[in-house]
């Protein structure tokens, strides 16, 4: 059984030399260490921060913002033991195979594999995020007890499921971190390695390989991490910093030799109240408005999603609209109602109305950048810029996804859609975040277009990875998770084989 | 005499209150159509079940119809199928528009601007 190591009580200049070295304590690190645990290779999984929230530990994720307005570099994550799992809602659901694809009218797409390459790995992904049986699509049926599913007319959106990540005591989704703590400590070749951060990474001389790892305390302690390979799984933002920070071999930092580390950032906008969904019958089944928990353990919560061929006839992207509150309607949006189903020959006298959010996904943007700022940190590390941007395509795509919504409703017969904005402005004075980092390590086969190749191996540095949603080059509308932890299982099977 | 008067007082309130009952009762379940004054529409506006909600929504369909005004709209629609046959084809067919951010069939947008217009 290993124990967890405290880097504060390493001896001065201690150099740990594990096979692999995992860079980060969130979900991505956690799976894959479990995932090699019996591979027979030594990990030292190194995790900035402790068992618990310290705030001295989160102050190293301070940053400015600049752009369209954002959420705070410290307040969208969490820097200790399960990272940004300690406070995630716990939604899970697949990407689509349509966001896999090279797309013509999203610029900058294409993963460098199609969904099935890592399908294989969603059941155990599933089983890590403690989300139940695999239902996803299958759950119209499977959900059929508590109502039926909207009525849509013939076209681009139907309804669509997530799954959540096991609740604890009805509040909490699973905590990677105080979850898999025992799985950790019972792994006899795993070592968690706490209160330790990576401040750089230090190539040899060719810069075709890490050399070491420079780690450091905020007690003051430093320390050498020389592995044979390294993982960094430290989320979009940490992974992308370290990345830039350490540019003495190659300048601009490691792997960054075309410009691409910290650009095309990502996040999932879900701006408020998008729409008012009118149902002629009133009858909404509880499972769009709230999560619903069936009698084989899986908690379901319905949403409306464009089909993939919508996407590609109409040139949109993704996005999973929810049904939020219900709401009064005003005298006339009433007359829109009464009128319109009057003329479809429906009866509306029973007509409830319900507010809409919904969480979209962005075009990639290589200006939504991460650059090193000239303020450094309390270990001296430069912190970060984020240049946030939205399109006004953005709103434009999905809006478009709204309306074919709207138009379905119609063809049923079954309700109507009110459009909320029009504007940017409107748009971004709705505006909130999914606070899901993603895209700035982005994953191509070509060096020129990509930080990563398609095992998540930095371009031209032979013995370092990148595991996370970093690795996106394209995003989905679906929460990363669960996704992330299954291409991370894919590169541990990768990294059991070349470290073999 | 005095007597007589009395119950003709009595049958007085009691016609009136039946009359008023009645009314009441008449609007309440909608026996009596609302009156609106003969137009040169009427034919395209006795299709619309409530004129009242849709001259509503119709003044904010008009606006989206720059230049638009009743005889140009029931240019538009006579001769065609009735709004009743084409609202729930229009959706099926694509055609919707969008009226203060509301997605309805077109000719939902027609008729009640015309609703609007007259």
């Amino acid at each position: 059984m290993s124990s967890f190591l405290d880097a504060r009580t390493l001896p001065k200049d201690t150099v740990l030399s594990p096979d692999l070295a995992i860079v980060g304590g969130g979900p991505a690190g956690i799976s894959l260490a479990l995932a090699l645990a019996d591979s027979g290779l030594n990990i030292l999984l190194v995790e900035s921060g402790g068992m618990t929230f310290e705030e001295p530990t989160q102050a190293l994720y301070r940053g400015s913002e600049s752009g369209v307005p954002y959420v705070a570099l410290d307040a969208g994550r969490l820097r200790y033991l399960g990272g940004s799992t300690n406070h995630w809602g716990g939604w899970c659901r697949p990407l689509d195979e349509i966001d896999f694809e090279q797309r013509d009218w999203v610029p900058h797409s294409g993963w460098p594999f199609a969904r099935k390459e890592i399908e294989p790995y969603f059941a155990r992904a599933q089983e890590l995020v403690e989300a139940g049986p695999w239902i996803y699509d299958a759950a119209d049926r499977a959900a059929s007890d508590s109502g039926p599913v909207i009525t849509l007319g013939e076209g681009g959106v139907y309804t669509s499921w997530f799954q959540f990540s096991k609740t604890r005591n009805g509040i909490l989704p699973t905590h990677f971190g105080e979850r898999y703590r025992n799985e950790l400590k019972a792994a006899a070749r795993i070592t968690p390695l706490l209160n330790a951060n990576v401040t750089a990474i230090r190539l040899a001389h060719d810069g075709g390989q890490v050399d070491r790892l420079e780690a450091a305390t905020l007690s003051g302690n430093r320390f050498t991490i020389k592995p044979r390979c390294v993982v960094l799984a430290a989320g979009a933002i940490e992974t992308a910093r370290v990345m830039l920070a350490s540019d003495d071999v190659t300048s601009g930092g490691v792997g960054n030799g075309n410009d691409l580390v910290g650009r095309f950032f990502a996040d999932h906008p879900i701006p408020r109240n998008v729409a008012t969904l009118v149902l002629f019958d009133g009858r909404c089944a509880p499972f769009y408005a709230n999560n619903v928990t069936l009698p084989n353990g899986a908690i379901l919560r319905a949403v409306l999603s464009p089909t993939g061929a919508f996407l590609k006839s109409h040139g949109v992207v993704g996005s999973l609209t929810t049904v939020e509150n219900e709401v009064k309607l005003d005298s006339f949006a009433t007359a829109a109602v009464e009128t319109t189903a009057e003329a479809l020959g429906v009866d509306a006298s029973q007509a409830r109305a319900f507010s809409l959010g919904c969480g979209m996904e962005l075009l990639p943007d290589p200006e939504r950048r991460l650059t090193l700022s000239g303020k450094r940190d309390a270990l001296g590390m430069p912190r970060l810029n984020l240049n946030m941007t939205i399109a006004n395509e953005d709103f434009a795509r999905f809006r478009k996804t709204l309306a074919e919504l709207g138009r379905q409703l119609l063809a049923a017969k079954s309700g109507m859609l009110h459009l909320t904005y029009s504007t940017r402005a409107e748009w971004l004075k709705a505006m909130d975040w999914g606070n899901h980092h993603l895209g700035t390590t982005r994953m191509h086969v070509d060096p020129r277009k990509g930080v990563v190749d398609a095992d998540g191996k930095v371009h031209g540095v032979g013995n370092l990875y990148v595991a996370g949603s970093s690795v996106f080059p394209t995003y989905g509308s679906s929460n990363p998770t669960m996704n992330l932890v299954a291409l991370t299982l894919r590169l541990g099977d990768h990294l059991k084989k070349v470290m073999a | 005499m005095k007597r007589r008067g009395m119950l003709a007082g009595i049958v007085a309130v009691l016609a009136a209150g039946a009359v008023v009952g009645a009314g009441g009762a008449a609007w309440k379940f909608h026996l009596f159509g609302r009156y609106y004054p003969p137009t040169p529409y009427d034919d395209l506006l006795k299709q619309i079940a409530d004129r009242e909600p849709a001259a509503v929504f119709g003044h904010a369909a008009l606006a989206a119809m720059p230049g638009a005004n009743a005889a140009s709209l029931a240019r538009a629609l006579r001769g065609r199928a009735t709004l009743s046959e084409l609202a729930p084809r229009d959706p099926k067919e694509s055609r919707v528009t969008e009226v203060s951010g509301w997605v309805v069939p077109e000719s939902v947008a027609r008729y009640a601007a015309l609703a609007a217009a007259v």
